[in-house]
């Protein structure tokens, strides 16, 4: 009901395409769009692309929340890391990434590795930054009460710290996502032979524009279901926090 | 629905001890550069692939001292002025509109939910398409992707106004024209702010990437030319000096906030 907008949006283009006020060399219509987003999940072409895509994607958003989570947490933890590490933070958060790709391809030649590289480096940016600032805001009172009943100074980080900070981290990772999809489309634009940016370009390419459409009209669609799982997901996950709403 | 917090967009780092000194806050860095360096020059990698840091800053030198920067500089700061200014124009009513009237927030608000996690520079191939090949595709493509913050920010920020102030000018008889103009607008210029801050570095990501896929000119197409001749020095020049662009727009439009907004109580 709440995406009604979306299909009046939908219904005014197909008319719009119909009446002739909107030449299909402009934009292909609607239904055309669709037809060819049928036919690209029917054929089947289009998955060995979703996967190679969400491989790279998923492979370095991994690689970016756990060192990123660990980075975070020994910044918060000492001193003589965060003094370290902090400025080299401040000077890498400037870079547009995806203006890396190339320097990366360079560096690691051109395949995968080279474009989980830089996906990886550029969601470690903001992981690490939540994950400081959630360690650092973790309440004394949890520290002091779980001291006083025994816990070991070594396990305090994974039993205390770690859990405390989760709402924050779990932010960070969010816009984290996003950023994965930007710099996973962009790689995928400038150098690839798989992969829905792939594809994206080589339909645009070709003028098949319905196609083109079709596979940016998936993308939206899974970039949208993606950032709600993930938010619903976490609701049920940190439903025990105090912070969770 | 849609991410509310100011901070968390980008990630943006805050500054966490303001009273340290320089020494501390360049040696780390300073480090780096020292070892970096070293590597390249003690031969253990290919000079022409990771190039030494001396090498680099004097490559950037030339390329200022021969004027050469400075087309494709101007031509990437353009662009992102451009397309944040009309992000600005247009998104910040259609933000306050969403903030105050039902059925703009009923039409809009699934609209930006539904395309916000889409990485608008998918739709290059369909801008070149639409809006051609040079400057034009990419000022809107940036519009597109600056819009997103500009309304979110301006919306919840519009949504924010404490209702005291409506109240109050109705009561003294601000007729509903007025009162977006003389109240609504004022507070929410906050939260516009907080959005132009985000969509100032997202305008130059925006820019340099389009460069980078559709040509053109600027530093992003700069910056894949030199890499294409093999020429990583000049490439390692122009990242730096993107980074700089948009470190530097950003730092402006910090300072300019306490200039223009200073009238404005700000909670803290």
């Amino acid at each position: 009901m709440k995406f009604m907008p979306l299909l009046l949006l939908a219904v005014l283009w197909q008319t719009a395409s119909m009446t002739g006020l909107l030449p299909a060399t402009v934009l292909p219509p609607f239904s055309s769009v669709v037809a060819a987003l049928v036919s690209l999940v029917t054929s089947g072409e289009i998955f060995p692309h979703t996967a190679a895509s969400f491989l790279r994607a998923g492979a370095g958003l991994l690689l970016a929340v756990i060192f990123g989570t660990a980075l975070g947490l020994a910044m918060a933890r000492v001193r003589a890391i965060q003094r370290s590490i902090e400025p080299i933070l401040l000077s890498i958060y400037p870079v547009p990434k995806p203006a890396l790709i190339p320097l990366f391809m360079v560096w690691l030649g051109i395949g995968d590795v080279s474009k989980i590289a830089v996906i990886a480096l550029s969601c470690l940016v903001p992981v690490v930054i939540s994950t400081f600032n959630g360690a650092r805001a973790v309440d004394d009172i949890l520290l002091w009460s779980a001291r006083a009943r025994g816990t070991a100074e070594h396990r305090l980080l994974w039993r205390v710290v770690l859990p405390a900070a989760l709402p924050q981290i779990a932010t960070g990772v969010r816009t984290a996502i996003a950023i994965a999809l930007i710099v996973m489309v962009s790689s995928e634009f400038i150098s690839a032979e798989h992969g829905l940016g792939y594809l994206i370009f080589s339909y645009g390419g070709v003028g098949a524009d319905d196609a083109m459409l079709a596979v940016v009209l998936y993308l939206t669609a899974i970039g949208f279901l993606i950032d709600r799982a993930y938010v619903a997901g976490l609701r049920r996950l940190l439903a025990w926090h105090a912070f969770a709403h | 629905m849609l991410p509310a917090c100011a901070g968390c967009w980008l990630g943006m780092p805050s500054r966490t001890e303001t009273n340290r000194n320089i020494l501390q806050q360049v040696l780390p860095l300073g480090t780096l550069l020292l070892v970096w360096e070293l590597v390249a020059r003690a031969g253990v990698v290919n000079p022409y692939v990771f190039p030494p840091v001396s090498a680099i800053v004097m490559q950037w030198a030339s390329l200022f001292g021969n004027g050469s920067i400075f087309a494709p500089l101007g031509a990437t700061v353009w662009r992102a002025l451009a397309g944040l200014g009309a992000a600005v124009i247009i998104g910040a009513p259609l933000g306050m509109l969403m903030g105050r009237a039902r059925w703009a927030q009923w039409f809009f608000e699934p609209l930006f939910s539904f395309f916000f996690p889409l990485p608008k520079i998918a739709l290059i191939p369909l801008y070149v398409h639409l809006f051609g090949l040079f400057s034009f595709s990419k000022v809107m493509l940036i519009f597109t992707d600056c819009i997103f913050p500009i309304v979110i920010f301006t919306y919840h920020g519009a949504r924010g106004v404490s209702p005291i102030y409506p109240w109050s000018a109705q009561a003294r008889g601000t007729s509903h024209l007025r009162m977006f103009w003389r109240v609504v607008f004022p507070l929410s210029l906050d939260s516009l702010y907080d959005g132009i801050q985000v969509a100032v570095v997202v305008a130059v990501l925006v820019a340099v990437v389009s460069e980078m896929i559709a040509g053109g000119g600027g530093l992003g197409y700069a910056m894949m030319l030199a890499f294409r001749y093999g020429d990583v020095r000049s490439a390692f020049a122009f990242l730096v000096t993107i980074s700089l662009v948009g470190f530097f727009l950003y730092k402006v439009v910090q300072l300019l906030r306490e200039r223009l907004l200073f009238w404005h109580v700000t909670e803290t």
